[in-house]
């Protein structure tokens, strides 16, 4: 809009202009008989919209004050649970029984709920309760304005470490130089047109591309990042590309948390991201196939006759998820075993890393010194996971050494020994047809599946799902009667597109046919973006290579997660 | 005017309230929007005309129903010739106090106008109150108080004949402004929970980077 230019006295409107126009029934012509704006009324008008700007970054201030302290409640709540309180995790007890929020539909306990003044709310007028959540929530709709805008306006979150509120520090400083000289570089660019630079601006968008860039380019270490920003900002390719600084794991670990947004994988990635700058690596000595080292100490100690394995450390573990990271855990055992008795220990799983600090110690009892002799010490390194373990790497160690005095020892792990699953197990076959805009799963067979009649077998059959589907599409396969290796070789087809696919996961339940009685269940099996190992592997390779059979077997679990 | 300064920058930079409503004052030109609003926020008043350029705006905080409510009062040119500037700020304003003098027949016809402006340019809720001011000026009226109730009740919306030279009614128009934000804005949330469960949240998700394009997956 070329007001002030006296040049083009007529313009040709635009059809944004066209149609307000003729709301207002003032006709067509968009000549400007008024004479433009002087210099001093720019200058005045500038002035005014200068000012306009500090209030209004003055309440981006607040906004954002009012935004963090809601995330910091949304991050500390415990999270919906159905019989504990929503915020602080807290069971219900006789004198104080849960509430359900008229709102959220989540149970909180009495200290976290306020009561809603009952003519507020004419649709729920039985529950009158409120959990803080939402009520902080509804006061932030309040206090920002949002009520009206239906939407957040634009706000300025503040910086984590400036207790001392009102001191600006340097990041947001340069966040608000970062604005404030691209506003300006514009009024003096082209004078001209004020109203489109200084119109006020109700979405947040402009502004904070802006600032996230500020952020990332004036600070190379990533731990001047605070939670709140990568929170709010929503962690964007943009923005990773600029910090050449993080090392390959933490973008990785960020991308999945621009991809899933859930408080808590930013705090574990965050926590992975300080980690190797805080305790630098010991270098590794030997040499290793490319899944890592293992560090143990073992010590026997005769007089109660129990040898004590303390596993310390993982370095350089397999990536097992989308992340790259894994939840390891070792399972220790003594081998050759005695009979069939099998003599194994676990440790505790460490979530979300590579290289993972077990520090812990496992007592094997009754080793006699002619067992250290002939023994040895079976390590293998397995990713915990809801629906079934995947090995990450084992080491096998004689125990001869320690016999006489504890020793330290740094194991290379060797590769997953056995690659096809045994036990109970299906073939499966995945395909993206991008003919028929659908993934096509072909069950072909199943084996080793538990026998759950008295006769000593089953009557198999698979029931299907893609979750989350548009379309609630269901499928079973046909009923295999009395077999405990079932051959099926029966095709499903589930709509869905390539890029969804990334986000859904394909379950897989078996069940055993009974009359009369429930039915009994046999194991299952999740395939999808959030799985890990070998099921990831084939679920992005179908992604990847659509219009491929993608045949593989995959252990059932007798986990059944609905 | 310099203690003013220091009070309006006392008050712009006040963190300490509630909510913020942003409210428009419209009408014809020497209608008295100007000071209508140095009557509210500073309390003064002179007669001499100084036609508003463009644009410009006060910071008032008050306090209703145990809230604290910062006000930020747009006053706008009545003039044509800045109606491209004016219009800019109709989509903040929360509220407009549609102004006309109760001594000018032009004035009052052109009210019209002014709502045809606010529904062409505002958010649909905003709220608006139709004032005729200068009633002090009882001998040179033109427009009588009926006129401009009939008008107002004609259009659903509140009327108020004020002056600001002998400060009738001015606190009231914006009180009551102030108070019919406040109902609309407990009505909105009571009427949309569903906008508040997972309003805030959805903001930040909505950027989902596709993860098939490098799935990073080590095995």
């Amino acid at each position: 809009m070329n007001y002030q230019s006296k040049a083009n006295k007529y313009v040709c409107p635009n059809d944004r202009q066209l149609s307000l126009r003729a709301k207002l029934r003032t006709g067509w012509s968009t000549a400007r008989s008024e004479p433009p704006l002087t210099a001093t009324e720019r200058e005045a008008i500038a002035a005014v919209v200068k000012r306009a700007e500090k209030v209004d970054e003055v309440e981006a201030r607040r906004v954002g004050r009012i935004v963090a302290r809601l995330e910091g409640m949304r991050r500390s709540a415990q999270g919906p649970a159905p019989r504990s309180c929503l915020l602080c995790g807290e069971t219900s007890r006789l004198l104080a029984p849960l509430r359900t929020c008229s709102i959220c539909r989540n149970t909180a306990c009495p200290k976290c709920v306020i009561e809603m003044p009952p003519h507020r709310s004419p649709i729920y007028s039985r529950e009158q309760y409120m959990c803080n959540l939402c009520a902080e929530t509804r006061e932030m709709w309040k206090k920002s304005g949002a009520w009206f805008y239906k939407s957040l306006p634009k706000y300025i979150l503040p910086e984590r470490k400036a207790t001392r509120r009102y001191n600006d520090t340097e990041l947001a400083r340069s966040l608000q130089d970062a604005g404030n000289s691209s506003n300006e570089g514009k009024t003096d660019s082209e004078p001209g047109s004020p109203l489109s630079v200084h119109a006020p601006t109700f979405s947040r968008q402009p502004s904070n591309t802006d600032s996230r860039k500020s952020i990332v380019s004036s600070h190379d270490t990533h731990h001047d990042w605070n939670e709140t920003d990568i929170l709010s900002h929503g962690v964007s390719g943009l923005s990773l590309h600029r910090t050449e600084s993080l090392n390959q794991r933490s973008v990785a670990g960020l991308k999945r948390t621009g991809s899933k947004g859930s408080a808590y994988s930013i705090r574990s990635i965050r926590k992975e991201i300080s980690k190797p700058l805080t305790q630098p690596e010991r270098p590794t000595t030997i040499p290793d196939a490319g899944f890592g080292t293992l560090e143990i100490k073992l010590a026997y100690d005769n007089g109660t006759s129990s040898l004590a394995v303390t596993v310390l450390r993982a370095r350089g573990l397999i990536g097992m998820d989308m992340t790259g990271l894994s939840d390891p855990f070792c399972r220790l055992e003594i081998l050759p075993r005695e009979g069939t008795y099998s003599n194994r220990l676990r440790t505790k799983t460490v979530h979300k890393t590579k290289n993972p600090e077990f520090n812990e110690t496992l007592h094997f009892f009754g080793i006699t010194e002619s067992d250290l002799a002939a023994k040895s010490l079976e390590i293998v390194l397995f990713d915990d996971d809801r629906y079934g373990c995947d090995e990450m790497g084992s080491a096998t160690v004689s125990l001869r050494d320690c016999a006489k005095s504890p020793i330290q020892l740094r194991l290379a792990l060797s590769g997953a020994t056995g690659t096809e699953p045994t036990g109970p197990r299906v073939l499966l076959a995945l395909c993206y047809s991008t003919k028929k805009r659908a993934l096509v799963v072909t069950i072909c067979r199943a084996a080793e599946l538990p026998p759950r009649d008295s006769n000593g077998y089953s009557d198999p059959f698979v029931k299907l799902h893609l979750d989350p589907d548009p379309y609630h599409k269901k499928h079973k396969t046909s009923i295999k009667w009395r077999n405990l290796n079932p051959i099926w070789n029966e095709e499903f087809l589930f709509e869905t597109r390539p890029t969804e696919l990334s986000r859904q996961n394909l379950t897989l339940t078996f069940w055993d046919k009974d009359y009369g009685k429930p039915n009994d269940f046999l194991g299952s099996l999740v395939l999808g973006a959030s799985s890990k190992g070998r099921r990831l592997k084939h679920w992005m390779d179908c992604i990847k290579f659509p219009d491929h059979r993608h045949e593989q077997w995959h252990s059932l679990t007798d986990t059944q997660h609905l | 005017m310099g203690g003013s300064d220091i009070k309006w920058q006392k008050d712009a930079a006040d963190q300490n309230f509630d909510y913020m409503f942003k409210l428009l004052i419209i009408g014809n030109s020497s209608v008295g929007k100007t000071s209508f609003l140095f009557r509210y926020a500073d309390d003064s008043f002179t007669s001499a005309f100084v036609s508003t350029v463009g644009i410009d705006f006060k910071v008032k905080t008050v306090f209703r129903h145990d809230k604290r409510v910062k006000l930020q009062i747009w006053d706008t040119a009545g003039q044509e010739r800045y109606r491209t500037i004016t219009t800019a700020y109709y989509r903040g304003a929360m509220g407009f106090i549609l102004m006309y003098d109760i001594t000018n027949e032009e004035s009052f016809n052109s009210v019209q106008d002014w709502v045809t402006q606010i529904k062409t340019y505002s958010w649909d809720n905003a709220q608006v109150i139709l004032v005729g001011n200068k009633c002090d000026m009882e001998e040179e009226r033109v427009v009588s108080a009926e006129r401009g109730k009939q008008l107002a009740d004609q259009l659903g919306v509140e009327f108020y004949e004020t002056s600001a030279k002998e400060n009738i009614n001015v606190k009231t128009v914006f009180e009551r402004l102030v108070d019919i934000i406040c109902d609309k804005m407990s009505e909105s949330l009571d009427s949309e929970p569903a906008m508040l469960a997972g309003g805030a949240r959805g903001q930040r998700l909505t950027e989902q980077p596709q993860s098939n394009t490098n799935p990073n997956c080590n095995c």
